[in-house]
């Protein structure tokens, strides 16, 4: 009982008795591998249609999935969309906390009038519905994988900002920031080395949350028909074609949907995971 | 109180304002016009005396003014695509079914939320909390149109109990009523369980049981009432949020209501139709938000004196 143990420690038991997060974890781990050498393991490439003769076919052990209306393999295609629903997820939370760290630390920083007007902002994104903002903004770049990311993380900084807006207030009136400022730090220079590292678990939370929002976004859209433009898969627009084979041919919208529902399952329960993890105080919020 | 409620009043004006203006933008930026369809191509003197006769080719400014003026008495024009009536003739016609779904959606998973999370907060962690854990993670992590395509899947298309689609029978209604609920129920049942653990840590409610009131008046008197304060406040913009919902809702059940205008007029350039769909939501969030943190703060003296809860 004498030697020491860091918070990481804790955090990390605090992970591996949560069976849900971990289990969730390993299934998107595989997700993940199966999107990055989707080569490896998919008969053929995702848009090419090998098996016109057999179309609409049902699952079978040479087509895992079966074949979709345009004779193309549906097993690549559901791997190829992890590729795409992943890396919109990741690459738009990334950006959303791009985003919102420096803001949320100016607004609790320094208080007052900075605070005022990135609270304004939050509100503005608050009353206008995603989506809404979304088909227009798709409409106004023809859609695509960046419009999505960008459409994604300007919806998606509010809750990293709202995260790191809260713990940088808190830390604000330490001692060691306190102490910090008598040396002489610049106001840039405690936000950087002493509030966002003091951040770090909000973050994280905010990060890993943001990405299932995103993913639901991307899939709306394409559902939509103003997302990832065909014929790059993406499981959105795949469930949008399925739809009209359904009654006859399960099997082109069962998978799709199986897919995205697992992914964004996974992925949620994962940052629910980390947030109790790190911070056990925010429990079951 | 007053000051707070004229303060916020006035945040909101300025919100409509700025929402309005970029809106506005963004609409106008879109490249093409309410006539460049190509299903009914018309030579280009037409088109120049058609966006004349709408007004379409005066400058932006004066465009969005003339239009912000008509809002300003209630008249949001004439939407392009169906020229027979103005859109507030239109929102009457096309609004009642997405109502009438989503409220009766919002109102039957709501109680059936809070109930899942009462009874999953008084058995905690029992089987039955982790299956009400399941299915409101479910709820709130798959898209609506997932959600609308199992019960398709499984009601319609295996058992064929239930129609897939269609507004004119009631009982075509049960399918999206209960794709509408999924997600109220969901929020529910979460926030109820998360909110009565809070409470029931509580020391008052050690006093209680102290003081030998019987676990039911505690629970249903005590904890409840406590517990049903964070509950308020999601309500409406819940409410709201089946506008947007119906988009995909009344798609997947080809109900005929809302949902469809909101892709119809951006696709088709409407813009009277397309800023006044935005400007209502918009504006409904506002509002929305606006009462429920007054219901708040009546419900919750602690608010209300200016205390610290």
């Amino acid at each position: 009982m004498s030697q020491t143990r860091s918070p990481l420690y804790f955090a990390l038991r605090r992970f591996a008795d949560n069976k849900a997060a971990v289990v969730s974890g390993i299934i998107l781990g595989v997700i993940l591998l199966m999107a990055i050498f989707a080569p490896l393991i998919t008969p053929t490439g995702y848009a090419d249609q090998d098996y016109l003769t057999e179309a609409l076919s049902f699952p079978s052990s040479q087509h895992w999935m079966g074949i979709d209306d345009l004779g193309r393999d549906f097993f690549t295609r559901i791997v190829y969309g992890a590729r795409v629903s992943l890396s919109i997820g990741f690459s738009a939370a990334l950006f959303a906390v791009l985003i919102g760290i420096p803001l949320g630390a100016i607004a609790g920083f320094y208080g007052g009038w900075a605070d005022w007007i990135v609270m304004r902002l939050i509100e503005l994104f608050s009353v206008v519905p995603p989506l809404l903002a979304a088909m227009l903004l798709g409409a106004l770049t023809n859609g695509g994988f960046f419009t999505i990311v960008l459409i994604a993380s300007l919806f998606g900084w509010v809750q990293v900002c709202l995260l790191v807006r809260a713990q940088v207030k808190a830390f604000r009136e330490k001692e060691f920031v306190r102490a910090a400022q008598a040396l002489g730090a610049s106001p840039g220079y405690i936000i950087r080395r002493h509030l966002i590292p003091n951040s770090i678990s909000p973050i994280i939370v905010g990060f890993v949350l943001a990405i299932p929002l995103a993913m639901m976004l991307e899939a709306s859209l394409s559902f939509l028909g103003i997302g990832v433009p065909p014929p790059v898969p993406s499981w959105g627009q795949m469930i949008n074609v399925g739809m009209d084979f359904m009654y006859f041919y399960w099997h082109l919208a069962v998978f799709p949907t199986l897919a995205l529902a697992v992914t964004v399952l996974a992925t949620t329960l994962l940052g629910d995971g980390l947030r109790d993890a790190l911070d056990p105080t925010l429990k079951g919020r | 109180m007053l000051r707070y409620i004229i303060g916020r009043l006035l945040s909101i004006l300025l919100t409509f304002f700025v929402v309005s203006l970029i809106v506005f933008l963004m609409m106008h930026s879109v490249p093409g016009g309410p006539f460049d369809g190509n299903d009914m191509p018309v030579s280009d003197a037409v088109k120049a005396k058609l966006n004349a006769s709408l007004g379409l080719d005066k400058p932006l400014y004066e465009q969005y003014l003339r239009y912000m003026w008509g809002v300003l008495h209630f008249d949001f024009g004439v939407p392009f695509q169906s020229p027979g009536e103005t859109v507030t003739e239109l929102l009457a016609r096309a609004w009642p079914p997405s109502l009438i779904l989503g409220g009766s959606g919002v109102l039957i998973g709501a109680p059936l939320g809070i109930l899942m999370g009462m009874a999953a907060a008084l058995r905690r962690n029992t089987w039955f909390d982790y299956l009400v854990s399941a299915v409101s993670t479910l709820g709130l992590t798959i898209p609506v149109f997932v959600i609308s395509m199992m019960l398709i899947m499984v009601f319609s298309v295996w058992l064929n109990w239930l129609p897939a689609g269609g507004w004119e029978k009631p009982y075509s209604w049960i399918l999206p009523i209960t794709a509408y609920a999924a997600v109220p129920m969901a929020t529910y049942a979460r926030y109820t369980r998360s909110a009565m653990l809070d409470v029931m840590t509580k020391p008052f409610v050690t006093v209680l049981r102290a003081k030998g009131l019987s676990e039911r008046r505690i629970i249903f008197q005590h904890v409840l009432r406590n517990a049903a304060l964070p509950l308020v406040t999601v309500f409406l913009p819940m409410f709201i949020g089946t506008a947007t919902g119906s988009i995909f809702v009344e798609a997947m059940f080809r109900v005929p209501g809302l949902g469809a205008y909101f892709v119809s007029s951006i696709e088709l350039r409407d813009y009277p139709l397309e800023m006044s769909l935005i400007l209502m939501i918009t504006m409904m969030f506002c509002v929305a938000y606006l009462i429920s943190d007054i219901v708040y703060a009546l419900l919750n003296p602690r608010i209300r004196f200016g205390g610290k809860s």
